[in-house]
């Protein structure tokens, strides 16, 4: 058994960068679809804010979708994923579970715990042995470097990213908790 | 705005009894219409007489303000050590009420592509403290002067070192942008917090933990949602500049967009935090095609993997 496990596995990481995904998302923004991961491509077609559609696969900063009428390669950061429309004014992720590529079961098998609260929180008392712990493992600049370098990491220069324009338009007012409306 | 009239208005009823027999009145007035005359607005000068009454002021009677003290830490910033201070006694609360996972090999791991990110921050005299904890809810939190925690919960829903180190760098932003240190510099109680965070003795450890508020109480509060949406700029910048795909956060912040939003693991995040969608949409705002030309790593097979 272990044997076939092996070529297995390593034919999927040969499948490279681009994974296989069957989830359904919503459109954030008007954007267009291109025929290639990339925006020097062909344009196939464009998505409307609001759209549902088929994510079909993922490759970088892209995915591939179908909104029915077309399908291509849009933005990663125009889509979300999931079945909760636009966000908070969205309506419920009730079928959001199946569309990750996490293991639905896990949900399942946590869900009636009680995840950290706030009187959780306010409630803790200040823990000396647990900070001691945390200092022990922690590492020198030298070490994360060397870490690094392991890997072929090397630092890079990228520019830092400016806020979206406080432009006037009218967002909608947001509610403190907009996900719970969910 | 109305904040900053609430710390006038404690400023001055900390100084009209802790300071009586200084002409110390002139120099705070000075100080604070210096301050506010940063903003576009200037007020009338009236405002900031010290006659001005403050529902919202503590009795600061049993508090004994240096008003350099006060006056800086409603205004100037904190030194390296004493968003230490803050930080390690909010961390220290916070691991009273969660442990850390019992796995040398984890938390070593996390700690390496921690520092590496935060290095790229720039940020100097900060000791990067990063830490796994041992709970199945999914969440992280930072506190001041560099300690960074992502809960096993959301560690178990990456899939390689470059989400890793797209969330550790959010966590990081929030340092370096002092988010969580505005936080605390819009509650009334911060004129005192800065003095006894400035001091050497040991006792007054105490006195930050009652200042900082109960237990871990500011990482239930959360932070506002433009805190958020910067950290996660400048979070998904520096996990690019450290090499990786500038890619790991907005994957994370996908599979946290498919959760069930009834998921019980997310019910803290979810009232401290935009939801995921409106996070992927402001951050596509800001990122458009900027991010095209840069490559990196994913290290799926580098990504240390919880038993």
């Amino acid at each position: 058994m272990k044997r076939f496990l092996i070529p297995a596995a390593a034919l999927l990481l040969s499948a490279a960068a681009t994974s296989a995904l069957a989830a359904a998302g919503t459109v954030l923004r008007d954007d267009k679809l291109y025929s290639q991961p990339s925006a020097a491509a062909a344009v196939a077609g464009s998505a409307t804010k609001g759209a549902s559609v088929n994510i079909l696969a993922k490759q970088g900063g892209w995915l591939r979708v179908s909104t029915g009428k077309s399908s291509g390669w849009i933005r990663l950061l125009s889509v979300r994923a999931g079945a909760g429309g636009l966000g908070g004014a969205g309506l419920g992720d009730v079928v959001g579970a199946a569309t990750t590529k996490s293991d639905p079961t896990r949900v399942v098998a946590v869900a009636g715990l009680r995840g950290l609260n706030n009187e959780d929180l306010k409630q803790a008392q200040f823990n000396a042995d647990e900070l001691a712990r945390l200092d022990a493992w922690g590492v020198t600049a030298a070490q994360a470097k060397s870490f690094a370098a392991q890997s072929g990491l090397a630092a890079v220069s990228v520019p830092a990213l400016a806020a979206p324009g406080s432009s006037p338009k009218s967002k909608p007012a947001q509610e403190p908790s907009p996900w719970e409306s969910n | 705005m109305k904040l900053k009239w609430i710390a006038v208005g404690v400023a001055l009823a900390a100084l009209s009894s802790a300071a009586s027999g200084f002409d110390l009145g002139k120099l705070l007035e000075e100080r604070v219409n210096q301050e506010l005359n940063k903003n576009k607005k200037t007020p009338p000068a009236s405002t900031a007489s010290p006659a001005t009454p403050s529902a919202a002021a503590p009795s600061p009677a049993k508090q004994k303000v240096d008003i350099n003290q006060l006056g800086f830490a409603l205004f100037g910033d904190y030194s390296p050590e004493q968003e230490n201070r803050i930080g390690k006694q909010i961390a220290g609360n916070l691991l009273g009420a969660v442990p850390l996972v019992r796995d040398d090999a984890l938390q070593r791991y996390v700690n390496q592509v921690g520092n590496w990110v935060a290095l790229q921050s720039g940020s100097k005299g900060v000791t990067w403290r990063f830490g796994v904890l041992d709970t199945e809810d999914i969440n992280a939190f930072a506190a001041p002067g560099g300690y960074v925690f992502v809960t096993k919960g959301l560690y178990r829903l990456l899939n390689n070192e470059a989400e890793l180190a797209g969330v550790l760098g959010h966590e990081i932003a929030h340092v370096t942008q002092k988010h969580h240190l505005k936080v605390l510099k819009q509650s009334s109680l911060i004129g005192a917090l800065g003095q006894v965070a400035s001091s050497k003795a040991k006792s007054s450890d105490q006195v930050v933990q009652n200042l900082i508020g109960n237990g871990a109480e500011i990482m239930a509060r959360g932070l506002d949602k433009d805190a958020e949406f910067e950290a996660d700029r400048v979070g998904m910048v520096y996990a690019a500049r450290a090499g990786y795909t500038p890619w790991g956060l907005p994957d994370v912040l996908q599979d946290l967009a498919g959760l069930p939003a009834k998921d019980s693991r997310t019910s803290l995040l979810t009232q401290t935090h935009p939801h995921p969608a409106d996070r992927l949409a402001t951050l596509g705002e800001a990122v458009g095609g900027q991010l095209d030309a840069v490559q990196g790593k994913e290290l799926a097979d580098r990504f240390y993997r919880i038993k």
